[in-house]
């Protein structure tokens, strides 16, 4: 089995807006190790959202190829990708994409119930999950009674459900205050340290970056640096 | 998997529920074309019957034998032994009548009116269906003594006393100076028949009243023939007539000696009318069963734009096509099933109180109400169809952009 959970060779992504080829993402080679907390840096349009999508198969390449656990999932079909997505990707969004009108335990056992888990231990890991990121008392709540921070501890809750490898977040802390943004930082590095996730951010907030491993950063759909941090935090 | 699919309805319960104007609304649409597709199976079959009725009513489902008139072959006169051969061996014939005719001049005081005298049974009026709005028939006393009696329709009333509200019972008539008898009933009035007579232009009275007085020099002019049930006419009408020929000593190289008449034809023809006009009622009712549909494509077509985000949120975490799919479909589902239940209940409440306002004795058959929630459900679910590939076709991306 590779080392690698995430690797990339030559990818790219070509959108066609009327007629005219329109390169977003230019012969992009990635490695991201098995525990490695890596951020993805770059101005906004440089390709890094077209990059996180495909890394997370809600898109496909172009062209090249992309493996993940060793496995090439770059022309995958739509059941397929659904399928990574459930068992071996989480995600967490900057705008905590929860559903609205379910509580916090069942928005946590979404993803269990579509793996095929029946409700009671569906429910009963949800319920461990919230515990563990400290929503014990709010599960019956639903997102609108709980605050930006809660929410985002909902969603991570719900990236954990079904024991991922790969955790992608785009913007955890984007929609949060500086404190609480350092709760949720806080909250994703425990976890990493406890279930030997791999964590890639996409983020613009250097407090983010400066925890990561390593920093990839992008412009105009290429990969021009790339950096190792000395004192990588946790 | 089955834990799955009750997990599936009850979450599309949920989803229903949240909205329950909405829900309700689109309910409403399957329920009434449900309904009115139940009400309208009712209405046509009921409608049918009683035209049916009406048209027995008339006498038109009884078999006639007349006494061959034709040619010079050796006329064998229909007699009680006719009768009582075919009573005995026909076994989808429920009762036979004899009917003598002659046309006399009936006269009251200073009145006279020529009209046709049927010597005939009690069951008469029974078969003929024709109630007495004064007095009685003549019963089986009268017959065996050939009482003097006899049964006035609403013409002579009116030609010989003047005025068709008299009470005219206990009154005399005499009729061709034969025979002078006594008014104990009057029949009801019926009207013209199709073929244009009045049929009301009639006097009965005791057969055997009518051979004492009268004769039957060429026997009875024609037997009546009732089967047991409607649709045995045909089975009546052929074992009358094998029976009237072996009665009559009839080879098998000799032609019938008499005529047999059923109205079969003319009830197919009435029949088939009343059939199609049912049919178009139940075409029309189609069409808003079809319109139920539509209506539940276009709120699910609605409830998937709106919940485009929640869509995206579903797939991006892993849930697949199908499942997203089967979400869908499961509440296009619930939405029929429940459209059809409260289709149900409307389309028999609506049949019963309309067959009791109009006295028919139909009530809605369990199969036509099975087959409508049936028909309901399966347009449902076509129509639920469009609406869940759209959900389950959208990509996860664009989705969850829209907020």
């Amino acid at each position: 089995m590779s080392r690698f959970v995430v690797r990339t060779e030559k990818l790219s992504k070509v959108y066609h807006e009327g007629g005219a080829p329109l390169p977003v993402l230019i012969d992009v080679d990635v490695a991201i190790e098995f525990g490695e907390i890596v951020a993805l840096r770059g101005p906004s349009g440089s390709g890094k959202s077209t990059l996180l999508n495909i890394l997370g198969c809600l898109d496909r390449p172009t062209r090249g190829r992309y493996w993940l656990g060793g496995r090439d999932v770059s022309s995958l079909d739509r059941t397929a990708q659904a399928w990574v997505r459930l068992h071996y990707i989480g995600f967490v969004f900057q705008t905590f994409h929860l559903i609205a009108h379910s509580t916090a335990l069942e928005n946590v056992a979404l993803p269990l119930h579509y793996a095929g888990v029946p409700r009671e231990p569906a429910h009963a890991q949800a319920r461990a999950l919230l515990e563990r990121v400290g929503l014990g008392e709010r599960l019956d709540h639903r997102p609108n009674q709980l605050s930006g921070g809660q929410r985002q501890r909902v969603a991570v809750a719900r990236a954990l459900a079904c024991k991922p490898r790969l955790i992608l977040a785009d913007e955890p802390t984007g929609a949060l205050d500086t404190r609480t943004g350092q709760e949720i930082l806080g909250l994703l590095l425990e976890l990493h340290a406890e279930e030997k996730l791999t964590l890639v951010l996409v983020t613009h907030d250097p407090a983010v970056a400066a925890v990561a491993h390593r920093q990839i950063e992008i412009r105009d759909g290429r990969v021009v640096r790339e950096s190792r941090s000395d004192a990588p935090a946790a | 998997m089955r834990r799955q699919r009750s997990e599936l309805f009850g979450m599309a319960f949920e989803t229903l529920r949240r909205n329950p104007g909405r829900s309700a609304l689109t309910l409403l649409g399957l329920a009434i074309g449900v309904g009115a597709f139940i009400a309208m199976v009712s209405f046509g079959e009921g409608a049918r019957r009683a035209v049916m009725d009406q048209f027995q009513a008339l006498g038109t489902h009884l078999i006639r034998v007349r006494g061959n008139t034709r040619g010079n072959q050796e006329r064998r006169p229909l007699s009680d032994a006719d009768i009582v051969a075919i009573e005995r061996d026909s076994s989808s014939v429920s009762n036979v009548i004899p009917v003598a005719r002659m046309a006399f001049e009936a006269s009251h005081g200073g009145e006279q009116w020529w009209t046709v005298v049927n010597g005939t049974d009690p069951e008469f009026a029974d078969l003929h269906n024709w109630q007495l709005s004064l007095g009685g028939l003549f019963n089986e006393r009268d017959l065996a003594q050939r009482a003097k009696v006899c049964v006035l329709g609403q013409t002579l009333v009116r030609e010989l006393f003047g005025d068709p509200e008299l009470d005219v019972l206990g009154e005399t008539v005499t009729l061709g100076g034969l025979l002078t008898c006594r008014v104990i009933g009057v029949l009801g009035p019926k009207g013209t028949s199709t073929s244009g007579n009045d049929v009301d232009d009639i006097i009965l009275v005791p057969v055997t009243t009518f051979a004492t007085y009268f004769g039957l020099p060429t026997g009875y002019a024609a037997l009546e023939i009732e089967p047991k049930a409607p649709e045995w006419v045909e089975s009546a009408k052929l074992e009358a007539a094998a029976v009237l020929r072996r009665s009559h000593g009839l080879g098998p190289e000799d032609a019938d000696d008499f005529q047999i008449d059923s109205p079969t034809e003319v009830i197919k023809a009435v029949d088939s009318t009343a059939t199609i006009l049912a049919r178009l009622l139940q075409g029309i009712a189609a069409v808003s069963l079809f319109v139920g549909g539509v209506g539940i494509m276009n709120i699910q077509l609605v409830s998937v734009t709106e919940r485009t985000a929640e869509i995206g949120i579903r797939a991006a975490i892993g849930a697949s096509p199908r499942q997203i799919l089967a979400q869908f479909l499961v509440e296009g589902a619930l939405l029929s099933l429940l459209g059809a239940t409260f289709g149900i209940i409307l389309g028999v409440g609506v049949s019963v109180t309309v067959a009791g306002y109009m006295g028919w004795e139909r009530i809605t058959s369990v199969s036509d109400v099975v087959g409508s929630a049936a028909f309901g459900i399966a347009v449902g679910l076509v129509f639920g169809f469009l609406p869940a590939r759209r959900a389950a076709m959208l990509d996860p991306i664009d989705a969850l952009r829209r907020q």
